[in-house]
């Protein structure tokens, strides 16, 4: 039996970022959530892994390190055909860097899955985008990673993981128990992530409650607090000024199309490497 | 009393607008062009359970519940209501009646391949003399040795030009007061389709009439059993009133959602159009009728669900929100401005497929009734 | 151990890319060492590595650690990680710079675990502070939201930075530089990953996604033929073509046209936009483009109010109106 833990997370849907200047932190009860595309995707190779093998030859256990609100996100794991569900949860576990994380997923894991035997997440969440988390997780559980895969291939206790990085079509290969990260979408994409079909949402909820597990479950220090104990600390947070000053024309065509070269003709001929005339230049020949 | 989602439903809710969005909404536009579903669009929701809502998951279905399935339809029809029409149809009025009345062989032999979209459901009550007075069917059924013979028309049947599975409402040939409802298949000699109608909204949908000449069907074929037409017929459409009352909601929370977001874009007067009181006081309107409306259709399948009666929950739910569609997609178009009236924009749309959600699976008039005749047979 | 403080740069050069974020992280160290009186040094495995060596010094590296051995022919993240955290244990740099590459983005998390330090993720910007600290400038969310972080207690300070964030410096012959040769550890750590095949392929040319200019159509065109009309617009300009799902539904262009969430992420310094509403699901895939300009009848529509110009009117005639002015304006 091959038990796979996909470590997934709740990321804000895309058009909302409330901020929290106060903390330093993502207001994440604020904003409506959603499973990170990214996990997803990890989340969907499990699935293939899972069905490839066979009968119950595979267990999967999805996990997720966040507020009480994540828990939905676990659920719909369920319902794409996770086994199992734990959410790790704690108001001392807010803040937490990406060290922070992947030591009290590896917490969970460490504790708790002794049979691990494939771990596997996205390679980028697409909040904090920094890919740091599998790695260091990899890390904290001493076993060998591979990231940014494109196909995954179990071949005996072994893991064959093809690649492609740094304009490098790799293949490579890890005993496992090991960890794996998925890249986002490429040609020929594998893991494109399936539709929650309806009938899982159902089976889901009536199969068992997700597992909430706080500091003391995991044996977590009491004193414990992420926010502090993560080694970068954000300083300042801030939209960055787009200088798009959105002008907006109006009036006949031509009229509005001599305006767009002669005041951006110079973005325009830069970026195609070719020069352009603009009224001024209308006298030569 | 607890107004808010559980967590299942807010995951439904999720899980549906997420497909809609990503594979229905950018084909709206294009559906309303003309009578038909995208082949590759139907083949996409067939494994997701969308023509097996309510259906038990031993015969294919998701098993939902019937809040679930208002929330389905809600979302579906916010993006597309032709494609949420015939979704409502398929599950509440061609599904749900083998459900509750077919015998168990019926719901062996006719509710999987329709819970898995491979044919999809009608219900034919509407006859060119039956409207609201279905006592006016002229459709009969004349028993034979083998079965029965079915001649008639029904017209407005939507679902028409791709169904499958076709519930027909009849009389008996000997006793005329006495209905029945039985079993078609799309393939039986004698069954025919006619035109798709040209319709003012909703025209994704092939509504059309079908045709019954000496359709010969086997003795089996006769929904539970003979003379509970009537019975079955407003079962029927108590449960398809729920899921008509969440399409009509879906249009006007969409109609509603694109007028905010216009107001809040739209400059006059070198000012958000936003700022003004009167369209203040339109959105405060529409926010407050669709409000009204989510509530009483959520408490109707919450009756439902619960195993309660739910006839009069669910005709003023039905009555409630295809006039919510109506008053909201009005100010809708009248918030867009000229703009609105073009077709370069969604809101004329809604507008037009809002209007029928008052005529259809019973009329803002007959729901009255039945409203009217719950108040006036309750002991007092 | 090092009395001077010391700014690390960790030299990726497996390919010319990789090679030239190298180049361009120890210019930006440069720089920062100035402000903190530090010395720029340079940290290179690999076998047969002098020619890197000495483009190095020849780029700004005052000091050069270098382990060469054949075991080290192939990158290998643990190897790398276990070898880059002993010569930071042994010398405590300051500060560990590693470029946002894949394979950068793999060794710089193990190592900063390893040595229970704090990493920033694909900086775009470095500054040194009053406190002499490190200022790491990474985005979050596509580049809607920008933060500015610093590693308080632990040392070394690491980041990782995005590859052309920095301008590299002219090769200088002349530089100076100090060679440290660091021998293999004698127990180095068993291989658990084990690369059975590396190739150098270069993504299938990736047209859309690298072009410089880019011109994407939505169902404001009007119909296929006339959406037609921007592939001789994209002739004119050496722009590929894009477009939303919408009109890849509508089969007006193939399905790898698609630009969106689902479709091809574009990063063009120009991005023309005709009769684009804005989707999300589109508008997601377009946060790199650098200069818009929008062309829509409906002055509302999110695409417009995104754009740096936005044109109010029918796409198509503008399409014309822009043809006809470059056949006009091209010089030759």
């Amino acid at each position: 039996m091959l038990h796979i833990i996909v470590c997934i997370k709740q990321v804000p849907m895309v058009s909302e970022l409330p901020w929290d200047s106060k903390t330093g932190t993502l207001k994440r009860e604020a904003a409506q959530g959603m499973m990170d595309p990214s996990a997803r995707r990890a989340l969907e190779a499990a699935l293939q892994i899972k069905t490839g093998m066979g009968q119950n030859q595979a267990h999967i256990i999805a996990v997720s390190m966040g507020p009480p609100m994540a828990e939905e996100i676990l659920y719909e794991a369920k319902a794409l055909g996770a086994d199992q569900g734990v959410l790790l949860t704690d108001p001392c576990m807010a803040g937490a860097d990406t060290c922070m994380t992947a030591f009290i997923l590896g917490k969970f894991i460490t504790g708790h899955c002794p049979d691990a035997g494939l771990v596997l997440c996205g390679s980028m969440s697409s909040d904090s985008e920094t890919a740091q988390v599998g790695p260091q997780l990899a890390e904290v559980l001493d076993i060998p990673a591979i990231g940014y895969a494109r196909r995954l291939e179990l071949v005996g206790n072994c893991i064959r993981v093809e690649r492609h990085v740094d304009d490098f079509m790799e293949l490579m290969e890890m005993d496992l128990p090991g960890l794996v990260t998925i890249d986002h979408a490429g040609e020929s994409d594998l893991y494109t992530p399936r539709y929650v079909a309806l009938g899982g949402v159902e089976t889901a909820f009536k199969a068992g409650d997700v597992r909430l597990m706080d500091g003391a479950a995991l044996g977590l220090d009491k004193n414990f607090n992420a926010l502090t104990s993560s080694p970068t600390k954000i300083i300042d947070v801030y939209s960055p000024v787009t200088g798009k000053e959105n002008r907006v024309l109006t009036g006949a065509v031509k009229k509005m199309v001599d305006t767009l070269f002669d005041d951006y003709g110079k973005i325009i001929s830069s970026a195609m490497g070719k020069d352009l005339k603009t009224h001024d230049h209308e006298g030569d020949v | 009393m607890d107004f808010n989602p559980c967590m299942k439903h807010q995951l439904i809710r999720k899980t549906v607008q997420e497909f809609a969005e990503n594979e229905i909404r950018p084909r709206a536009a294009e559906m309303d062009k003309g009578p038909g579903f995208p082949e590759d669009l139907m083949e996409k929701m067939k494994p997701l359970h969308y023509f097996g809502l309510q259906a038990p998951a031993h015969l294919g279905g998701a098993g939902l519940d019937s809040t679930s399935y208002a929330i389905v339809v809600e979302e579906i029809s916010r993006v597309s209501a032709a494609l949420g029409l015939c979704i409502t149809v398929h599950n509440s009025v061609g599904i749900y009646p083998i459900l509750r009345f077919g015998t168990r062989a019926q719901q062996q032999q006719f509710v999987p391949p329709m819970a898995a979209g491979e044919s999809i459901g009608a219900f034919c009550l509407t006859e060119a003399n039956a409207g609201s007075d279905a006592g006016g069917v002229e459709t009969v059924a004349r028993k034979t040795d083998h079965g029965f013979v079915l001649n008639g028309t029904k017209i407005f049947v939507t679902n028409g030009g791709i169904c499958g599975t076709i519930l027909v409402f009849a009389v008996s040939d000997t006793v005329p007061s006495r209905s029945s409802v039985f079993i078609v298949e799309n393939h039986t000699p004698g069954f025919s389709v006619g035109e798709i109608e040209d319709l003012c909204g909703m025209r994704a949908n092939p509504v059309a009439s079908l045709f019954f000449e000496d359709c010969a069907i086997p003795a089996d074929h006769c929904l539970g059993t003979m003379g509970q037409g009537l019975k079955i017929g407003l079962s029927a459409l108590d449960t398809g009133r729920i899921g008509i009352a969440a399409q009509a909601l879906g249009i006007a929370q969409a109609a509603f959602d694109e007028s905010v977001s216009y107001a809040k874009a739209r400059q006059q007067f070198k000012q958000p159009i936003s700022r003004f009181q009167t369209i203040q006081n339109y959105l405060a309107d529409m926010a407050v009728q669709i409000d009204a409306s989510r509530l009483l259709l959520y408490r109707a399948a919450a009756c439902k669900d619960s195993g309660r009666p739910f006839s009069s929950e669910a005709a003023m739910a039905k009555l409630h929100c295809s006039t919510t569609a109506r008053m909201v997609t009005n100010l809708a178009v009248q918030i867009h401005g000229g703009y609105g009236y073009s077709r370069e924009y969604d809101v004329e749309r809604y507008f037009r497929d809002a209007k029928v959600t008052e005529i259809y699976e019973g009329t803002s008039e007959i729901q009255r009734m039945v409203i009217a005749r719950d108040i006036l047979t309750r002991p007092t | 151990m090092s009395a001077e403080k010391q700014i690390w740069v960790w030299a990726d050069y497996r390919n010319y890319f990789q090679s030239r974020v190298t180049l361009q992280i120890l210019a930006r160290a440069s720089v920062l060492a100035e402000k903190t009186n530090a010395a720029v040094c340079a940290v290179v495995f690999g076998d047969k590595v002098d020619a890197y060596v000495k483009e190095y010094i020849a780029h700004g590296a005052q000091k050069v650690y270098v382990t060469d051995d054949p075991s080290l022919k192939t990158y290998n993240v643990a190897s790398y990680a276990f070898l880059l955290t002993s010569l930071v244990r042994r010398f405590a740099p300051e500060t560990l710079l590693i470029g946002a590459t894949r394979f950068g983005q793999e060794i710089a998390p193990r190592a900063a675990k390893q040595l229970d330090t704090g990493l920033t993720a694909d900086c775009i910007d470095l500054d040194i502070d009053d406190a002499g600290q490190l200022v790491q400038v990474a985005p979050s969310f596509g580049g809607n939201l920008i933060a500015k972080i610093i590693t308080p207690h632990t040392r070394p300070q690491m980041a990782t930075i995005r590859p052309g964030t920095f301008q590299e410096r002219p090769h200088d012959d002349d530089a100076q530089g100090e060679v440290i040769t660091v021998p293999l550890p004698e127990t180095m750590p068993s291989p658990r990953v084990r690369c059975l095949k590396s190739e150098l392929r270069p993504a299938r040319a990736r047209k859309i996604e690298t072009a410089d200019i880019v011109i994407t159509g939505g169902r404001g065109m009007g119909s296929k033929g006339k959406f037609k009309k921007l592939f001789d617009l994209a002739d004119l300009l050496h722009a590929e073509v894009g477009a939303t799902r919408p009109v890849v539904y509508a089969d007006w262009v193939s399905s790898e046209a698609l630009v969106g969430q689902a479709g091809k992420h574009i990063k063009p310094k120009v991005l023309f936009s005709f009769g684009v509403s804005g989707a999300i699901q589109h508008t997601a895939a377009l946060a790199d483009a650098r200069f818009i300009v929008a062309v829509n009848k409906n002055p509302n529509a999110t695409m417009m109010k995104l754009a740096d110009v936005a044109l109010v009117a029918d796409a198509n005639q503008v399409c014309s109106g822009i043809i006809r002015a470059l056949k006009q304006r091209i010089r030759d």
